[in-house]
């Protein structure tokens, strides 16, 4: 037992690499906090966004967020309720990724906000015939129930390393304290999280797939080519899947070497985890062909222009290598086994993050610069799309913020449930050395 | 020498700003010298200042605070120079035909409302004299009046125009009529122009089924189609009760998707507030239990 709770804990410090991380990181922070500044004072007139492409880099980089946030619910929910027992230690880095861009994806829309300082107007002068409203409302849901399904486990674990675990830094020992609400491991406390989680568990399923789909209308709930389809809603979904796979299979690379969990997170995770990233990307290139074969066949004029645009046009190095480099290759490659050891499978999981942000990008930015009413008597910028250099240190901003969550949690908490993993075990986690 | 370069070159900038006025949106130079035909009274400015505010102030703000619509290309306050330094015949014209994104006025305001908003700008514009009307008068082209009626044996709406000459008002023949309607923005031309005839009459068919407000109650306008601009545009705006008594409900009255919060479809409002008490009865109900779990202090016995 000392052992488990030694592997699962020991990067549980303060020590150099942190610092110097958290340090490149609040400098990075800083830097581009200060994009946002500039931004606060001038208004949205710094970025490249303009009457007719108004949705641009922080649009689609919030899309992308709530995909990537979508992950715990698959991890946690989906394959944790069939019973997979091989899900259980990655659980945690699902709910981590989950929390962290639920958390910032909300911060995203404030910062597309000329003025944020209106932002209550958001719910004084909510509709409820409004997307935006339900969006609101999903999204704050999903991110305390992701948040709940985050802590509850961790109550067992805070309140054993809190007894046993000698290293444990002292100031966080009354954190610990605090938030193991006195758990002894008691039958009726035991019952009381297991009988919580299971109701989270089922929660977040309607929830998750409810914050997909609403973001999903942002767009589809328009009559806009490349926008007004039927199917957005497991689009957006399927899509989901992908991005926070690829997330969650490289933040295990990075624990599993970063904090030797060898034992833990082994190739079976990696191999496993490339599997569910081939489906997800299969069910997903599914949606892509209707997304695209669909309007393709009928050629309704905006959508031959939209298509245009994207496949040979303006967009068209982009979305090819997104669909060519960030999906079909990546699953072909993948079907192999060999591809889905550790670090084959953490390569190709950076690609298609990369692609499915790019993605976002892609099914945000075309449509608007293809409005139905011709673009007349404007300047250039206008009409064609640049992001600002403001406008990407704003984006890399909440990129920035996402890693510090995620490092916050994952460095002072057990990214391994090491109560579960001890039962797992047949060991008491209170009672030391009984094998 | 040296002199000599800066003069050049203040002349030259001076060439580039004057180019750069309003780039692309020239008035024609018969059009620059038309003149409002009686003096600015105050009278005019109010009423002209009521229609700047219905009209204008969303784009290009109230003058001199300088809060026009950050549009582009920029409105700009009409307080400024820009404008205070073009001619009458100038501001009218462009009020008159505008440039997208500014609507044209042609059939919004009348020739006089469009006066009255001019001479309300004027009261910003310092050193504006307004030339008199009396002595250019006699430059001008010829000066209509139009009347309407509605003719309900014929069920015709009857338009008279009439010239006003030194001798005295007589009719005016030829006079191409245009007629319409009245719009929630803008008006609809009812049928094809037609010339006066030799009483100064033209007469136009009114389609009997054409629906009118609660009371059947029209807006209706003629004006003289005058491209050559030999005549002075003359415009006539009346309300007859001649339409159809049309009692639709505004589409914001009802219940709708498109409709204000206050007026969101029912089964809208009660599927998200039952979603939303459902969801957070249970995280809230999970949160409380599990803070209870801090009571439960007895270490199990083995
Ligand atoms: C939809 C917005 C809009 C509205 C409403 C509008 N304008 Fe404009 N206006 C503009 C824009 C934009 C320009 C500049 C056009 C350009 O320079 O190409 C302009 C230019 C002008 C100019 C020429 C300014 C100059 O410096 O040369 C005048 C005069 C003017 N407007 C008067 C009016 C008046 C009077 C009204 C109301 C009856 C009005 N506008 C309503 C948008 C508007």
């Amino acid at each position: 037992m000392d052992q488990i709770i030694n592997d699962l804990s020991h990067h549980i410090r303060l020590n150099k690499g942190f610092f110097l991380w958290m340090g490149f990181l609040a400098l990075a922070f800083l830097a581009c906090l200060y994009a946002y500044v500039q931004q606060l004072r001038y208004g949205l007139g710094v970025a490249g966004i303009r009457d007719y492409i108004s949705w641009g880099l922080y649009i689609s980089n919030f899309v992308f967020f709530v995909a990537s946030s979508l992950i715990g619910m698959l991890i946690s929910a989906v394959l944790g309720l069939i019973g997979l027992k091989w899900v259980q230690p990655i659980t945690r880095i699902a709910e981590t990724i989950a929390v962290a861009f639920a958390a910032v994806a909300g911060l995203v829309i404030v910062m597309d906000m000329g003025r944020p300082e209106r932002l209550a107007y958001v719910f004084l002068y909510a509709r409820f015939q409004s997307p935006i409203l339900w969006d609101v409302t999903v999204i704050t849901t999903y991110f305390v129930i992701s948040l709940l399904l985050l802590f509850l486990p961790m109550i067992p674990d805070m309140a054993v390393l809190y007894k046993r675990f000698g290293n444990l830094p002292g100031w966080l020992k009354p954190v610990y304290k605090v938030l193991s609400l006195n758990w002894t491991d008691h039958p009726e406390q035991n019952r009381i999280i297991h009988r919580s989680m299971y109701i989270l568990l089922i929660l977040i399923i309607p929830a998750a797939l409810s914050i997909h789909t609403v973001t999903s209308w942002l767009f589809a709930l328009t009559v806009r080519p490349g926008w007004d389809s039927t199917i957005f809603g497991p689009y957006f979904v399927s899509g989901a899947f992908v991005a926070g796979s690829a997330a969650v299979i490289i933040a295990m690379f990075f624990f599993r070497k970063n904090y030797k969990l060898q034992d833990y997170l082994t190739d079976l995770h990696f191999n496993n985890m490339g599997k569910v990233l081939v489906l997800v990307a299969f069910v997903y290139l599914y949606f892509n062909i209707n997304e695209y074969l669909v309007p393709g066949y009928k050629l309704k004029r905006a959508d031959a222009i939209h298509l245009r645009e994207l496949m040979s046009g303006h967009f068209a190095i982009t979305f090819w290598l997104v669909q060519v480099g960030g999906l079909l290759i990546p699953i072909a490659l993948m079907l192999f086994r060999k591809m889905r050891r550790p670090l084959p499978l953490t390569l190709i999981s950076v690609v298609v993050l990369i692609a499915a942000w790019f993605k976002r990008y892609l099914i945000v930015v075309p449509t608007l610069a293809h409005p139905f009413l011709p673009i007349q008597h404007v300047p250039d910028n206008f009409r064609v799309y640049t992001p600002t250099l403001t406008e990407i240190a704003i984006t890399l901003l909440s990129f920035i913020l996402v890693l510090i969550i995620i490092t916050l949690i994952s460095k002072f908490f057990p990214v391994i449930p090491v109560v579960e993993t001890a039962k797992e075990k047949g060991l008491d986690p209170l009672k030391s050395n009984e094998s | 020498m040296k002199k000599l370069f800066y003069i050049l070159l203040l002349v030259f900038i001076m060439l580039l700003r004057a180019e750069a006025q309003n780039p692309g949106w020239i008035v024609p130079d018969d059009q620059k010298g038309k003149i409002c035909l009686v003096k600015f009274t105050p009278d005019m400015v109010k009423q002209g200042e009521a229609l700047y505010m219905k009209n204008c102030q969303s784009c290009h703000g109230i003058p001199t605070k300088k809060n026009f619509a950050a549009i582009q290309p920029s409105p700009g306050d009409l307080s400024e120079p820009k404008a205070g330094t073009q001619k009458d015949g100038e501001l009218f014209y462009r009020i008159t035909t505008g440039k997208v994104p500014m609507p044209e006025f042609r059939n919004i305001l009348s020739e006089d409302e469009r006066w009255s908003v001019i001479s309300f700008l004027r009261t910003f514009h310092k050193g504006y004299v307004q030339p008199d009307p009396e002595k250019m008068a006699a430059s001008m082209g010829k000066r209509i009046r139009l009347s309407m009626t509605y003719d309900t044996a014929r069920k015709k709406i009857m338009v008279k125009a009439v010239e006003l000459t030194k001798e005295g008002p007589v009719a005016a023949k030829g006079a191409e009529i245009i007629v319409f309607v009245q719009r929630y923005f803008g008006n609809m031309q009812l049928a094809d122009p037609k010339p006066t005839s030799e009483s100064g009459y033209a007469g136009f068919d009114w389609p009997q089924d054409f629906p009118g407000d609660k009371t059947g109650k029209v807006i209706l306008g003629a004006r003289v189609n005058d491209p050559t601009g030999s005549m002075q545009e003359a415009i006539v705006r009346d309300t007859l009760a001649i339409g159809l008594p049309t009692n639709k409900p505004a589409l914001t009255d009802t219940r709708a998707m498109w409709s204000t919060r206050e007026k969101a479809p029912v089964w809208m409002i009660l599927t998200y507030t039952l979603a939303v008490i459902i969801v957070w009865y249970f995280i809230i109900y999970i949160i409380l239990s599990v803070l209870d779990m801090r009571k439960i202090k007895q270490v199990k016995n083995t």
